[in-house]
């Protein structure tokens, strides 16, 4: 079961949408499980974005998870991730891979000219994608392909490719066995 | 010093019990001890990994551990070059896939930094151009896995932030630098067919087509003839040798379909002859005909 918590408000028509993507990218229950409290102090250093990292880890949540369950955090905050070895680069989320918590974000939506109950569920797609293991797919019509690739905007759809969909599959079936 | 006297030696001496290594083809693992193992009736000093990312144990005859490419895990100068080589975009992949088969698979048995740094930017690059086979997608995500454990093992980073900046490099976003340097920002990649080619794609197909089937056929089919794709762009005059090229054995089919329909019309001609004024006029409308239209006529 993915079990999505909103961290900002969203309109109940774009939690619906989503539901019924992930759920058909995944062949999986999704359900809003409820509201909480994005992390004050997980704000970065310009306080501008919150450090995606620090939001997950330090979420405070009192979801009742079993075996197999995802949780997926909302909202509509910036974010921002630790420097790698490119610099900073465009964030819209963070996923615990092969993990079991996973956050994303519609802000920047309207900047790409995606509707955001679109764009909000591919995020979605793509970062509940890491939490199975699945990397990033070259195919621009994939959910996984770079969220930053002139792909998302131009491929809105959610759909993941067949090598994705029979990984996911496998892990999926892996984690209930 | 005396705990090192009795620490047994791995390898040339330069691993040690608790060290993260790469394994090649299986991961980051982190060596946990030195045991005797009774194999066959035979005794076997054996030096046990445990992989950090599932906890499996991995048993390596201690001889043998420097043969089958044990390494340290990579500093970090190491990984700073490999973004180096990551941000060079990568504009001639290897076409033949026997010779890319036959390179990627040493890469990847050698357990190299580099060489799965190769296989990743030559299979991305091939990507750009055509969809990859599915052995090749598998071999393309491998690498993609193992480059990503290892970025985030050497410079203590979120596995996603690892694969992040891989992709930075790989599909720089708008005003992406390296080291000063401003790398061109992502284009949009060929997406995989949705539907694959079927081997019924005959002749008359390819023909409306015209190059958009070479573009889409599946690389499964792939054979030696793409040894002579990477020399076709260097030929000025494109699309007319194309042309010339494909239409030959169209030419040859053509010819085999209008001997079968020359003989049709006889057979065609035959029931009019009932009514003897429309036979000159159904025998020339069948030789007007296509052939595929005389076959369906000939089964009736």
């Amino acid at each position: 079961m993915i079990r999505i918590v909103t961290l900002s408000e969203f309109p109940p028509d774009v939690i619906d949408f989503v539901t019924r993507r992930l759920h058909a990218a995944y062949g999986m229950g999704c359900e809003l499980e409820g509201e909480g409290e994005i992390p004050a102090d997980a704000l970065d250093d310009e306080q501008s974005a919150y450090d995606a990292v620090k939001v997950v880890d330090e979420m405070d949540d009192d979801v009742t998870l079993y075996a197999d369950d995802k949780i997926l955090y909302l909202t509509t905050e910036a974010l921002t991730a630790p420097p790698g070895p490119m610099g900073r680069g465009p964030v819209d989320g963070y996923a615990q891979y092969g993990g079991g918590k996973a956050l994303a974000t519609a802000h920047g939506l309207a900047d790409k000219g995606v509707p955001l109950e679109v764009g909000l569920a591919k995020r979605a797609a793509h970062y509940v994608g890491h939490l199975w293991d699945l990397h990033h797919c070259f195919d621009p019509r994939c959910a996984m392909h770079p969220g930053w690739s002139p792909g998302f905007a131009a491929y809105p759809e959610v759909a993941l490719c067949l090598f994705d969909r029979e990984k996911s599959e496998r892990k999926i079936k892996l984690g209930s066995s | 010093m005396a705990t090192k006297s009795h620490e047994p030696v791995i390898g040339d001496g330069s691993l040690h019990i608790g060290d993260r290594v790469v394994y090649p083809n299986q991961g980051i693992c982190r060596i946990t001890g030195v045991e005797t193992k009774q194999i066959a009736g035979q005794n076997w000093e054996v030096v046990t990994l445990s992989r950090e990312e599932d906890g499996a144990t991995v048993m390596v005859p201690k001889g043998k551990v420097m043969g089958i490419g044990l390494r340290k895990v990579a500093d970090v100068a190491a990984i700073d070059r490999v973004f180096d080589e990551l941000a060079i975009p990568n504009t001639d992949p290897q076409l033949d896939w026997k010779v890319r088969h036959r390179e990627n698979a040493d890469r990847m048995t050698g357990g190299g930094l580099f060489g799965t740094v190769e296989v990743l930017r030559g299979l991305h690059a091939l990507s750009r151009v055509r969809p990859l086979p599915q052995k090749e997608r598998e071999l393309y995500d491998n690498a993609r896995h193992l480059l990503v454990g290892e970025i985030a093992a050497a410079m203590n980073i979120p596995l996603h932030v690892a694969e992040d900046n891989l992709d930075y490099a790989l599909w720089p976003p708008p005003g992406m630098t390296r080291k000063g340097r401003p790398l061109p920002p992502a284009t949009l990649g060929p997406p995989s067919p949705t539907r694959p080619a079927t081997e019924d794609d005959l002749g008359l197909e390819d023909e409306e087509l015209g190059g958009a089937v070479v573009a889409a056929a599946p690389a499964a089919e792939e054979s030696d003839e793409e040894e002579e794709q990477p020399a076709a762009p260097a030929v000025p005059h494109k699309p007319a040798p194309e042309k010339e090229k494909a239409k030959p054995p169209h030419k040859a089919a053509k010819p085999a379909a209008a001997r079968k329909a020359r003989p049709a019309p006889p057979k065609k001609a035959a029931p009019p002859k009932k009514a003897a004024p429309k036979k000159s006029a159904a025998a020339k409308k069948a030789s007007r005909k296509p052939a595929g239209k005389t076959k369906v006529k000939r089964k009736r």
